[in-house]
Order: structure tokens, then sequence, then C-alpha cells
């Protein structure tokens, strides 16, 4: 699959009327969204890869072509992998309570009967359980070089993983955990188009940067945005299925060319610099 | 007058000369007069003397002249007169001619003569040129001379009256009194213009002022007022669905155009202004029962906006739903839908049709068919209504599949389904007719049960079983979850005891036209303890196949329970008698007899509206014999009974009131 691309940064001021824009646009209320991004790093198993190794019988039975792709398979350039997966503002620690929950308990014990419970139970039917999160695959190339088009063109490929923790299957499939970032926004759909006007959060810089996933989330207030002044990236994309035939590519891109022109007045989505999308591992 | 004089507001003409400016005016009159040190009284006097000899010498000549025009210039005179000053002409000619060239020849003479006065002609003619390239430079150059063009550019001289003479007083009177008529005639003329415009200014400013408060009450109505994407002066209004078919959501917009006095005119360009729906008819025999009229229909120009804006979204909604049903009927052609260019008939059951077409709203009352009652309406109102909720329902699905993450594009269109409109519609009203049937037969069999004289245990049904789930489960979350029950399929279920102990049946009834199986379904089961080896018929799609499993059913319990029923021993106690079932699939039992020949027969048949029974004596050894090899006796002593008893029945019949009578008094005549 394929993956074109537009790319507009919306400064923070501008996000609300682009949300209203935007959803006169598409006609569609915007659909919010959390995601937590776990970002993977492919490493080589020492030993593993030899090229004539294992099935080599059954490779030199096989044409050439095929071997080629074996080895090209194994041997290959490496990349950055995202798990994706989604959650709800109620999979986030309460504002606050947490950190203070043992001394809230012991000051306010006598003060007020009725109150923590009231607040507990909402607490306790939304706990979030890492094991039963969702997560998605999602592979991303480095952008095509050719410069066709003012679009920004990729290979891409996502699928699903099973839920809970996927550490153990990911290792076991040759990637390491790096970091971990959370997004935040809208969705929007027009026609084919997905629009994304969304920002990357970082978790508290307080505590030390875990080594795997995180098993619980701090509270939502205290993600920090990555880009301090709190601006948000337009993201306009479609998927085709097939990069190869032309009369696709052209119709996707034609549309999103479209959508640019419709948005002239408000953004200029323009394609992003290809090497700062470069996802190989070097 | 007024209107047609036509220059009140231009500026004034320019005064022809401005006056000169003192020293050009003291120059001249230093050239004309002297210098000013030489103006004395004496001098002044001097010349006004002179200046009034003059006058008078002139008045006096000019009286003389016009004394003598009239009678003494006579036309002898004039000719006289012009043949004087031509011979002056002449002369001075010849004079000028000869006197710097000697006396020639006279051919000579005549020659030079000649080149003079062409000469002079030229020169004359050169001058008017001149003078008149002023005004007409085209013209004027062809006559010029080269010599003269090469010397003088075009249009240096020209000519202007200089010190005209005094008008008459009575002219410059008449001249002053037509330009002050003029100045009042065109002043009048501007002031009535003016006034038009600011009346018609005025008329405008009410008119526009009308129309905007009329647009802002209709975008302070809700509604969504814009500018008209093709024409970008004008304003619009929204009022279609944003989720119908593309066509019929650009149709939804109309423009807001201002009528003279400001009201507004909604234009729907070329589209037809009458407001038309979708009119269900019903035809059950001869009858034809229509859907009432959807109310706030036939809006004329006279009513208020929003009532037209109304009207214009009911009708796109009707014609969509009109198109959609046509689409859908086409790919129902299986349940043998038939389309026409303007009407669709759905055939339901042997006796009902449903007629859908599209009508004007106008033409709707006037219809002949209109004889029926309107309770009898019912079933078509709901109908109607039935559509357009799955419509909206339709609507609905269209947004959320919108507002979904887009499949990958691919070279092939996905093409959009046809709505499920009619297909619920009609699954409803065969799953009415199905169940309707049951109901019928299942009272019917049971009243002959009853006048039998057998307790039927009552039977229970549940009607819709799969829309009824709400009690219990919670009820649904949104408006779409609760329509969507009815895309499902219909079911219903039948359930009964039978007089067997122990024993029960339930019938079960699908319907689903959404997806296949297609059509009705029944799903009959039974729990049948006393016959061993009784297997439910399962899955029937048939009436009569049914028909024919529960009768059938109901005969084994009827078989059953007559055998199982203890009877009482007429002779001996000890020796207790009850009839022996011997094939209670054909309904025959048998009472067995100490005599080989005197076994004594019953068979029970079981229909829908009678139940027979009937004994007869056979004669093989132990009874069990069937068809030739039965051997029925000869005096058989046939007995028959029947229920429910007939009127005119016979009147052995009558003498039992039950089944069970019946029963006790055969075995009691069987061993007499």
């Amino acid at each position: 699959m394929h993956e074109l691309l537009l790319f507009a940064s919306v400064p923070v001021h501008q996000h609300h009327g682009l949300l209203q824009q935007l959803a006169g646009l598409t006609a569609m209320q915007p659909r919010h969204a959390l995601e937590r991004r776990l970002i993977f790093k492919a490493f080589r198993k020492p030993g593993l890869i030899t090229g004539r190794v294992g099935g080599s019988q059954d490779l030199q039975q096989a044409s050439a072509g095929d071997l080629q792709r074996v080895n090209k398979m194994l041997n290959g350039g490496m990349f950055y992998t995202q798990v994706v997966g989604p959650v709800s503002e109620k999979d986030f620690a309460p504002a606050s309570k947490s950190v203070s929950a043992p001394d809230a308990d012991t000051k306010m014990a006598g003060m007020d009967e009725s109150k923590p419970p009231t607040l507990t139970q909402p607490d306790i039917a939304h706990v979030y359980d890492y094991d039963q999160q969702a997560w998605k695959l999602e592979f991303r190339d480095i952008p095509e070089a050719a410069t066709r088009s003012a679009i920004t063109t990729r290979v891409m490929a996502s699928a699903a993983l099973p839920r809970g923790d996927v550490e153990p299957s990911m290792n076991a499939w040759g990637y390491g955990f790096v970091t971990e970032y959370l997004v935040e926004g809208d969705v929007f759909i027009h026609n084919d188009i997905v629009i994304f006007l969304h920002r990357v959060l970082h978790y508290p810089t307080g505590e030390k940067e875990p080594r795997e996933p995180r098993r619980n989330l701090p509270p939502l207030k205290k993600m920090a945005p990555l880009e301090k002044t709190g601006s948000y990236v337009l993201q306009a994309s479609i998927t085709v299925q097939d990069g190869s035939n032309q009369e696709t590519m052209k119709t996707a891109s034609q549309h999103l060319l479209g959508l640019r022109e419709q948005l002239k007045s408000a953004v200029r989505l323009e394609p992003a610099d290809r090497l700062s999308l470069d996802t190989r591992a070097k | 007058m007024v209107e047609s004089f036509t220059l009140p507001l231009r500026p004034p003409p320019e005064q022809s000369e401005r006056p000169d400016t003192l020293p050009v005016e003291i120059a001249q009159i230093n050239n004309q007069w002297g210098s000013f040190r030489e103006v004395n009284e004496e001098v002044l006097r001097a010349k006004i003397a002179e200046e009034k000899a003059r006058h008078g010498v002139q008045q006096d000549e000019e009286m003389g002249e016009g004394e003598q025009e009239p009678g003494e210039v006579d036309v002898t005179e004039r000719r006289e007169q012009l043949y004087k000053r031509r011979l002056e002409i002449t002369q001075f000619a010849m004079l000028v001619a000869f006197t710097p060239a000697k006396p020639l020849e006279s051919s000579v003479a005549n020659q030079s003569l000649n080149s003079k006065s062409h000469q002079e002609t030229m020169l004359a003619l050169d001058f008017i040129s001149l003078l008149l390239s002023k005004h007409a430079p085209r013209q004027a150059e062809t006559s010029m001379s080269p010599l003269l063009k090469q010397l003088a550019p075009l249009g240096t001289l020209d000519s202007d009256l200089v010190n005209p003479p005094p008008r008459p007083e009575s002219a410059i009177k008449d001249i002053s009194t037509v330009s002050r008529g003029w100045r009042i005639q065109n002043f009048e003329a501007a002031s009535s213009k003016l006034l038009s415009a600011a009346t018609r200014l005025n008329g405008e400013i009410e008119s526009e002022t009308r129309y905007w408060s009329e647009v802002l009450a209709i975008k302070d109505k809700g509604w969504k007022v814009c500018r008209h994407p093709r024409e970008r002066q004008a304003l619009a209004v929204q009022y279609g669905f944003i989720e119908a078919t593309p066509i019929f959501r650009d149709r939804g917009l109309a423009s807001l155009r201002r009528a003279k006095d400001g009201s507004l005119i909604l234009d729907k360009g070329l589209l037809p202004t009458g407001a038309r729906h979708v009119r269900v008819r019903v035809k059950q025999g001869n009858q034809v029962f229509v859907s009432s009229t959807p109310s706030g229909g036939g809006a004329s120009d006279t009513d208020p906006i929003e009532h037209r804006i109304l009207q214009a979204r009911d009708s796109v909604f009707e014609e969509e739903l009109f198109h959609e049903l046509v689409r859908e009927a086409r790919a129902m052609a299986g349940c043998s839908v038939t389309t026409r260019q303007n009407l669709v008939r759905v055939p339901v059951s042997d006796d009902m049709e449903i007629l859908l077409d599209l009508v004007d709203a106008d033409t709707h009352g006037v219809g002949l068919e209109q004889n029926s009652t309107q309770g009898d309406n019912r079933l078509a109102d709901g109908l109607a209504h039935a559509i357009r909720i799955l419509l909206c329902f339709a609507h609905r699905q269209n947004l959320r599949r919108r507002t979904q993450l887009p499949r990958p594009l691919t070279s092939i269109r996905p093409t959009t389904p046809e709505y499920h409109l009619l297909r619920p519609a009609l699954a409803y009203l065969q799953h009415l007719s199905h169940v309707r049937w049951l109901k019928s037969f299942f009272s019917d069999i049971h009243s002959v049960l009853q006048s039998a004289g057998l307790d039927m245990p009552e039977w229970t049904s549940n009607s819709y079983a799969s829309w009824k789930k709400s009690p219990t489960s919670p009820s649904p979350a949104t408006l779409e979850a609760l329509v969507e029950n009815f895309l499902r399929p219909i079911e219903s279920t039948f359930s009964g005891k039978l007089l067997t102990s122990r024993g029960s049946f339930t019938v079960a009834i699908r319907t689903n036209l959404s997806s296949p199986p297609f059509g009705t379904h029944y799903d009959v089961s039974l729990n049948l303890p006393s016959v061993p080896d009784l297997k439910s018929p399962g899955r029937l799609g048939l009436k009569d196949e049914v028909e024919a499993a529960i009768t059938h059913l109901l005969l084994l319990d009827v078989v059953s329970s007559i055998s199982s029923k203890p009877l009482p021993s007429i002779r001996n106690a000890s020796n207790e008698q009850t009839w022996d079932a011997v094939y209670p699939h054909l309904g025959e039992l048998i009472l067995p007899n100490t005599h080989p020949e005197k076994h004594k027969k019953m068979k029970i048949t079981l229909s829908r509206h009678e139940i027979t029974l009937k004994t007869y004596i056979v004669r093989s050894i132990d009874g069990i014999g069937r068809g030739t090899t039965e051997l029925r006796s000869h005096n058989a002593a046939t007995h028959i009974c029947k229920f429910p008893q007939s009127s005119y029945g016979t009147p052995a019949a009558q003498e039992h009131s039950s089944v069970m009578d019946f029963v006790v008094a055969e075995t009691s005549k069987g061993h007499p």
C-alpha cells in the first residue's frame, strides 16, 4: 500500500477556528483521538543472518529471483516501526489524585466521609488495563525520492497485533523498544482523505525513562507538548491499495491537491521534507 | 415636454471667450487710442462727438438705404449694377495684367491674364483651405497646395467674428426670455428627476431592508444560508439532506432572490415547483386504501418563505424516496416486484398488492378510489411512515459510513447498495399474513378439537418475538439501534401443550428479505413422549406442509390420548380393556376381542375442519392387517362420528357429545 501525504503547521491560536472550518468542510463532527505510539527499532540478531544457512537447499531449488528476494528481506535495510494503540481520556490517571492520594487520605480522613467513595468509584470503573490494550503495527518507508509532484508519497503497511504486552512478540521479531509518546488530535474524513489535526505529547520528564512500554498512564494534564507553543500539525493522507497503478495514484494526488486548493485560505498544505520522515535505522 | 428634454444635469456651457486680462486690454487700448497720458476731457468729448456724428451718418445711410430697398431696386437696375461691378473687376484685372508686361497680342495677353487670375484663384483657394483646415483638416488638406503645406502647418489660421453688430433690443429680450424659459424647464426637469430618483432609492431601501430581514429570519429559524456556489452574488439556502444521493443532495439548495417589493423568491432553477409525494396504495381484494397526504403540502407563493422552504425540502425528500424505491424495486424483481415509469407494484399475497407512485400534492384528493373510510387506511399510512423512517435511517447509515476511516483507494469504485426501504416493509407484511394464517389455522383446529370434547390446552403466540426484546434487554442506546431491529429477520413463535402429558409443540416463523435465505420459513419442533422415534419436521417452507405436519401431530396426540385412556370395563372389572394404537400415524386403533374375528377397529381422521371417527369390525386374527389384509367383516357394524356436529348431520352422530363418549360407547358395544 502507498500513502500520499500533505502537511501543514497550525499555530495554537488558529486551532479552534480550523477545527470549525474542517467540520464545515467535511460535514462531520471531529472525532477526538488519543494514541499511544511506541517506537521500535529493528536490530540484527547476531549469527542469525548468514544468508546460506538453513533452508539454502530449498532456496537453491527455487529460482534465483526468489533467493535474491529472501536475501534482501533478511539483509535489507532496517527500519524503525511504530506500534499504535488507541486510548481514551478515561485511561489516564485522574489529575492530581494519583500523586497526592496518600496525603489526601491521611489529611482528610475524618473530614468528609461521603466524598471519597464517590470519587474513587469512577476510578475503579476505568482503570487502565495494559493487558487489554489493542495495538496496531504501522510501518512507514522513507518517502519516495521522485519529485513527481508536490506530494509526499511513501510505502506503508499496517497490521493488527495481539492485545496486551507487545514487547515480547516485537522482540521476537527483531525489534527493540526505543521510546514512546502520545498523539492527541481530531480526525476528519473527507471522501477518501483522512485529515488528522494532531500534536505530539511527551510523558512527564520528571520520571526516569522506562525501558519498556508503560503499564500505567500519567494524568493527561501533565503531558507536555513536544512543540513548546502547543501548535498542531495538519496531516492529510490518502492510502492507495496498489501503488504501481498510476491511474489511482494520480486520482489520489488530485484529490489531495484539490483539498489543498480548498483549504488554501486557511492553511498551506505542503509536502514534508523527505529526510525528516526517514524511518531507516542506521 | 419636460420629459422629452434631457439636459438638466450637464455643466453649463463655457463662456465662448473669457474677458482678456488687464495687461492685454491695456496694451490693446494703448495701440488703438494712444497712451493714457494723452487722454483728457477735451479729447474724450471730441471723440464722443465724432462717434455721434459717425453714428448719425450711418443711421442716415441705413435709413436711406432702407427707404430705397423696397421700391427702387429693380431687377434691371440690379443687373445693371452687377454688370458695372463686373466691368470694374475686369478692368482692374486688365490693369493689373497689363501694367508690368508690355501689351502683346491679344491671345498672349489673354493667357497671361488667365494665369494671373488662376494664380489669384489658387491663392484664394489656399487661403480658404488654410482657414478651413482648423475645423476640417482632412477635407481642407486635399485642396491645399504643396507649397502652403510646407510653409504653414494645418489649422494655424482661424477666423472669428470681431465686433459683432449690436442686436436689437427686442431680439435680446426675446433671447433672454427664451433662455430663461429653458432654464426654468431644465430646473424643473432636474428636480423631478431627483425626486423620482429619491423615491426610487427609498423604495429600494425598503425592499432591501425587507429582503435582508427575511433572510435573517430564515437564518434564525436554523436554515443554513450560504453563498451560492455557482453564482457568486446570490445567496442560497440549503434545505436538502447532506447524506442523500449526490443528485438529490445537490438539489437541496435554492437561491434566495429578491422580488420587486423585497420579498424572497425561492429560486430552485428548472426544478418543478409543485409539491410531490409518494403515495402508498394498498389494494386488498377490490378495495383500495390510500395513505393520507403528508401535511404541509401545496404551498403557494403567498405563503411565508419558511413554508416554501419546508415544502421544497419535503419534495426533494419524497423524490429521493421514490428514486430509491424504484432502485430497490429493480433489485427485488425476484420477489415479483415490477416497476413502471412512475409506479412500483409490490405483490404481497394473493389478494393484496401495494402500489407506490409519486404524485403531485394537488391531484391527490381527486382520485376516484377515495371511497374507503378513513379508518381503513392505517396499513397504508403505516407503510408510508415506515419507508420514510427507513430512508432517514439510511441517511444516518450513510453518515456513519462516510465518517469511518476510508478503505484504501483502488481502481474499482464501490457501488452504493440499495437502501432497505421496501424489503423490511414487505417482510413485515409477508410475516403478518403468515402469522395470521397460522393463527386462523390453530383456532380452527382448536375449535374442532373443542367441539369433539377434547380438552385441548390453549396455545400461546408470541408475534414478532424478535422485536420485543427491549423489555428484558437494555433499551437501545440510539435511534439507529431501534430501527436496526426492523432490518433483522422477523420471528414469531407459537407454542402449546398437547393432550398427552409432557407433550408440547413449538412453531417458529422466520421472515427474512434482507439476506439469504430469503422468504418465510417455519420451524416446527415437537415433543411427544407417547410416540417414540418421532422426529421434528424441522424447517418447512410451505403452508401446506406446515398444516399437514401439525394436523398429523395432533392426530397422533388424539390417538395416544384415546389409547391411554382407561376404559370402564363393563363385564368384568379385572380384565381392563384399552384401545390399542396399532397404526398411530394412520390414526388406527384396535380393540382386541377374545373372538378372533370380532376385533373392533377405529379409524380417526383429522383435518382443519373436522374430526371423524369410524369404527368397524375386522375379521383378521389379530386385527393388525391393513388394506386388503384388513379383512373388514361383512356386517362391519360401521359407526361414524363426526365433529363438529353439522346441523344436518345424521341423528346417530348426535348421540355422542364428545369423542370420549363415542369411544366409551363403542367399547361397550364391542362387548355385547
